[in-house]
This record gives C-alpha cells, sequence and structure tokens, in this order.
C-alpha cells in the first residue's frame, strides 16, 4: 500500500510535492502504523480513503493552480502576443486539462506521463516568455502592448 | 480593487466542514499533521477520519490564504511540520461559528413554534 500511495503522490503538481509530499508520506505511515493492528476490514476502508483522497487532492491541486494563473483566452490584447506564445499557453493549458481528466478517470500512468509533457510545455513557455519578456507578455495583470 | 472584492467573497462563504474542523482543532495550540487527524477525529466524536490527501489540500489552501501559518518549534522536521492559526484565520472561524450559531438558534425556536401549533 505504501508504493501505491507514494505513485499516487507523482499526481500531484511539482511544487505540492516539493513542500508536502515527505510530510504527507510521514502521516500516512503514522496513521498506517497505528491502525494495522485492526484488520483486515480496517485496512482496506483505510487504503480506499486515502488513495481516493490522493486522488481528489492531486485533481484540486491541479485545478486551483491553473486558477492561480489565469490566462485570458480572448483577451482583446491576445492580438499583441506572438503567436508562439499563445500556442505555448495553450499547450499547457490543454495538458493541465488532459491531465485532469486522467486522474478523474482513473488512468494513472497516463497521468503520469501527462505530468511531464506538461511540465515539458511549461518550461517552454517560460523559455518564451524569456524571450519576448516577461513583464510584457507574462504578468498576470494582464497583457500591456 | 479585485483583491478586496475576492476578499469579501471568501467571507462571505461559508467554511467547508474539513477547513472547519482544522481551525477548530487549530484554535486550541499548533498541531502537525496526524496530531490534527487524531484531533479531527475526536472533536467529530469519530464521524471524520481525514485522509492525508484531502488534509494537505486544505492546509496548502489555508497556507496560501494566510489563514494558517506554519510553526516553527525545536524538534520540528521537514517530515514533522507544525501549524498555528493565523489573526486572520482566527477571525474567519470567529465569524463562521458566529453564523452557525445564529443558524442554530434560529433553527431551534422554529422547531419550538412548530411543536406549540
Amino acid at each position: 500500500m505504501k508504493r501505491a500511495y507514494r505513485f499516487c503522490l507523482l499526481l500531484y503538481p511539482r511544487e505540492h510535492r516539493d513542500q508536502f509530499a515527505e510530510e504527507m508520506t510521514h502521516v500516512f505511515e503514522e496513521a498506517f502504523a497505528e491502525g494495522r493492528a485492526q484488520g483486515r476490514a480496517w485496512y482496506v476502508r483505510f487504503g480506499f480513503a486515502e488513495i481516493t483522497g490522493l486522488i481528489g487532492g492531486a485533481a484540486g491541486a491541479w485545478l486551483d493552480r491553473r486558477c492561480a494563473a489565469p490566462v485570458p483566452a480572448q483577451s482583446p490584447a491576445q492580438g499583441c502576443m506572438p503567436q508562439e506564445l499563445v500556442e505555448a499557453q495553450q499547450h499547457v493549458d490543454a495538458s493541465i486539462a488532459a491531465m485532469v481528466h486522467a486522474i478523474a478517470n482513473h488512468q494513472f500512468e497516463r497521468a503520469r506521463l501527462l505530468s511531464n509533457q506538461e511540465r515539458e510545455a511549461r518550461e517552454n513557455l517560460r523559455m518564451l516568455q524569456e524571450k519576448y519578456g516577461r513583464e510584457k507578455y507574462g504578468d498576470e495583470h494582464g497583457i500591456n502592448c | 480593487m479585485r483583491h478586496v472584492a475576492t476578499q469579501s467573497a471568501s467571507e462571505a462563504k461559508p467554511l467547508t466542514e474539513p477547513v472547519l474542523l482544522i481551525l477548530t482543532s487549530l484554535a486550541a495550540q499548533p498541531r502537525h499533521g496526524y496530531a490534527l487527524i487524531k484531533d479531527i477525529e475526536v472533536l467529530s466524536g469519530g464521524r471524520v477520519r481525514m485522509s492525508t490527501g484531502t488534509l494537505f489540500g486544505a492546509l496548502r489552501r489555508l497556507l496560501e490564504d494566510g489563514w494558517i501559518e506554519r510553526y516553527e518549534v525545536e524538534d520540528t522536521t521537514r517530515q514533522k511540520q507544525a501549524y498555528r492559526l493565523t489573526a486572520a484565520g482566527r477571525r474567519h472561524l470567529q465569524v463562521e461559528l458566529d453564523r452557525m450559531k445564529h443558524l442554530t438558534r434560529a433553527g431551534f425556536a422554529r422547531l419550538k413554534a412548530a411543536e406549540a401549533l
């Protein structure tokens, strides 16, 4: 079960994992060690609750992350953005949406692949933002032309 | 301006059960993750056994909103991090408890009125 737990942690965004993965694993192990003597029924209930909690938590973390940095899809100023920057942002958004969908459908292997894909897309976006100037195109307050 | 609007919207919105339980648990003293799970189980009379996914999802949001903060104690490791309420978190908990008190009073008053008929 511990292996399944660690695997499910991979579904979370990297920032969440960096911040909480160690602590979550430790809390899980403490709870597991204390309750395991209670028998098979407890084991099944506990495992089910933990795994579904992680899946829901991962989906929530991705959604929160997406909401935290909105990029206006139909901004009037978008015409001023270089096309490759618009496409890179769309690629990031599409990767996140696909990953949330995969998590919701319990396709964890696919979600893990999409997580890597999303990381690459985000890195590409970051490089493009640097190329065109972060202040001008990547600012959270909007796009200034 | 946008920030102010968001603040008032979040203040007006009732807290979710996990958030209410976490804030209530931290109202007494700082606690780390496993202590929170155990205390919440006691607080809810054994009804709620919070999973780590739910707990840390809520803790992350509360940290981002500034309602709780990490609490440094001598033996704190990365694996065993304590959390405590901030002034903002305490205020939000107070508002929510007042709202619930008001609702409970109104509910009992109406039940009593219906029985009297």
